[in-house]
């Protein structure tokens, strides 16, 4: 322990060439990717922000992911389902389905909005990332459910979720839905397309589990006491 | 006195009195010449749906291919992204881009009693070739020629599950169903054709079955369709009736269009088999055989329209796209002389029109490609291959 403070307090000198570890030293801080944040003149920056651009002329910053870009295309929901589908590293085939996913679910909403008669063609959402977001958003549960031990017997007690354990669940079960319960013969990103069109619309499997946990919260109200944080 | 300025003012005088005397007839010459000339806003659709009108005033419009005939006019020369957007869009538009008018320029000029001109378009992988092709065979029929159209000379060399050996000839190999699709698809495009076209020789398929002489054309197609063995000998007789008569004197004359895409699979390698493993050469191939008999140029009375292509070649670089390159040797000597007509990527007014095309389409999503930092992104990543932008705006 005494020797990890140490660490800390030792003097930072640059390596030979920089490398993006998730074990990074605390000292070290997150790059900002945002372009607008840069085109902030002085005069208008809040004190937090004065604050923070200071430390950073003292300090280092960790090396940029190579799966971000600076541009306003970059979307970190995206990124992190493409992160949590791809399999043996292979980010290539992670991202090419997503963007399959993207576009199918963009032709069939263009296709029935080009077919629509006039008075129905505003309601038709054509933008394949607010149907992303919404559907992710519709399958988040409310509350969770934890394992815990008393008296020898193990009590499904409900608790309440850390943000980022909602959004992890909710893709998790997306993910598991597509490659497990649907037909063998389809691709992943018809199988995507399919169930996020129908949690956009609350319908679909996803949305039933999500249900499923909510119910068994409620089940198990009487035990919600057991839990001590 | 100074005459000069005097005389000047008198004209100017003049010039005034004799325009307010015209003032209306000005007037409606000006309302009456705005519609034809393209305002400088731009405008990225015409309403001219008739490419025998298309000029370069409608360079980089997009026009409507009419669905009516879709059907008949296309059964198998689109390619197959263009397709996914047509059913999507509810519409089939084309641009009207610079290579497709020369060509059709061309093929206006040219004289049909002398032998036919071969024109080849070359240009990097994703710049419109294909569908300038498109353009000009829509030209083509609606002048009311017979269109001849391979939609991919390299599916004939590879990936052929079915390979016999020729009934009539015994160094050769079949290919009946690529024969067989192909038979089908040239009757839906030239239906009016195969009853007023005539044949000129007795064919003997087998010990039972033959054609007479003077037996429409249709007849000929339909003993292709249903006797699938010989399918590959009746296209090369067929393609042989064609080139005969094309271009003749008589009342029933009729122009001959010859349109393959890729042509650079018939000189190249073929990754077909024999039963003892040794390579199949393309001359070995009955399609491919009669093809190269059709491309020379000893026929009149029509044009042989082609395009290069690497996307679905064999044994080539990515990188290559000059004729010299995707032809080779044989290739080149055999196409010798042609007419090379480049297609490049999207001048800026193309891409405009394209973003527009777009935009009104519902397409691009993103709010932030539809900004002007947006389109400049588009422009960069796809440095304004027609291909690359399609990829690109589809998940955008």
């Amino acid at each position: 322990m005494v020797a990890s403070i140490a660490n800390l307090l030792k003097p930072w000198t640059p390596r030979l060439c920089a490398v993006r570890w998730s074990r990074y030293n605390p000292y070290y801080l997150e790059p900002e990717t945002d372009k607008d944040v840069y085109k902030i003149p002085d005069t208008e920056l809040s004190p937090e922000q004065k604050e923070e651009k200071e430390l950073k002329t003292t300090r280092p910053i960790k090396a940029a992911a190579t799966s971000i870009t600076s541009s306003p295309f970059n979307d970190p929901v995206i990124s992190k389902f493409i992160n949590m589908m791809m399999q043996d590293g292979n980010k290539v085939l992670a991202r090419e389905i997503m963007t399959q996913t993207l576009e199918t679910i963009k032709r069939k909403q263009v296709e029935k909005y080009h077919r629509a008669p006039a008075a129905e063609k505003e309601a038709i959402e054509c933008n394949p990332y607010t149907i992303f977001q919404q559907a992710i958003e519709n399958c988040k549960p409310v509350i969770g459910l934890a394992s815990i031990q008393k008296g020898g017997k193990n009590y499904q007690v409900p608790i309440p979720l850390k943000d980022s354990r909602r959004r992890f669940l909710a893709m998790k079960w997306m993910i598991t839905e597509c490659r497990e319960n649907k037909h063998r013969r389809t691709h992943m990103y018809e199988k995507l397309s399919q169930e996020l069109l129908s949690a956009f619309t609350n319908e679909g499997n996803v949305i039933k589990r999500k249900h499923d946990l909510h119910k068994m919260a409620e089940a198990n109200r009487a035990y919600a006491h057991y839990r001590w944080w | 006195m100074n005459l000069p300025r005097l005389y000047h003012r008198l004209r100017l005088t003049a010039r005034s009195l004799h325009s307010s005397a015209n003032g209306q007839q000005v007037e409606k010459v000006a309302v009456a010449v705005d519609p034809d000339v393209p305002s400088q806003v731009s405008v990225f659709r015409t309403s001219e749906n008739d490419p025998t009108c298309h000029t370069e005033l409608h360079a980089g419009q997009y026009y409507t291919l009419p669905p009516a005939h879709m059907r008949t006019l296309f059964p198998h020369g689109l390619p197959p992204r263009f397709q996914m957007q047509m059913k999507t869009f509810n519409e089939a538009c084309v641009m009207v881009r610079q290579p497709a008018l020369e060509l059709i320029t061309c093929l206006r000029k040219a004289d049909y009693s002398e032998p036919a001109l071969r024109y080849v378009l070359y240009g990097e992988k994703g710049c419109g070739k294909t569908l300038s092709l498109c353009h000009v065979l829509h030209f083509c029929s609606t002048q009311g020629w017979l269109v001849l159209h391979i939609p991919d000379a390299h599916l004939w060399v590879k990936n052929c599950r079915e390979l016999l050996p020729s009934s009539s000839r015994p160094g050769r190999f079949d290919q009946p169903i690529q024969a067989l699709n192909w038979l089908k698809n040239f009757k839906t495009t030239n239906e009016h054709f195969l009853s007023k076209i005539k044949t000129t020789q007795r064919y003997v398929w087998t010990k039972r079955e033959s054609t007479e002489e003077g037996r429409p054309l249709g007849e000929l197609v339909d003993q292709g369709v249903s006797r699938v063995k010989s399918s590959s000998d009746v296209v090369g007789a067929l393609l042989r009736e064609l080139r005969l008569q094309a271009g003749g004197a008589a009342e029933g004359a009729f122009r001959l269009a010859v349109a393959v895409d890729g042509v650079n699979a018939l000189w190249g390698k073929t990754t077909l088999k024999k039963e003892d493993k040794s390579e199949v050469l393309p001359e070995e191939l009955t399609l491919i055989h009669n093809l190269r008999k059709m491309l020379r140029n000893d026929w009149c009375g029509g044009a042989i329209l082609t395009t290069l292509s690497q996307t679905g070649s064999l044994f080539k670089p990515r990188s290559a796209y000059l004729p010299m390159e995707l032809l080779g040797e044989e290739g080149f000597d055999n196409m010798d002389p042609f007419v090379p007509i480049p297609v490049s990527n999207y001048s800026d007014k193309e891409f405009e029109s394209c973003y527009l095309y777009y935009l009104d389409r519902n397409w691009l999503q993103h709010p932030h490609s539809r900004t002007e930092d947006g389109k400049k992104e588009l422009i960069f990543l796809s440095s304004r291959n027609p291909s690359i932008l399609e990829r690109l705006c589809a998940f955008l």
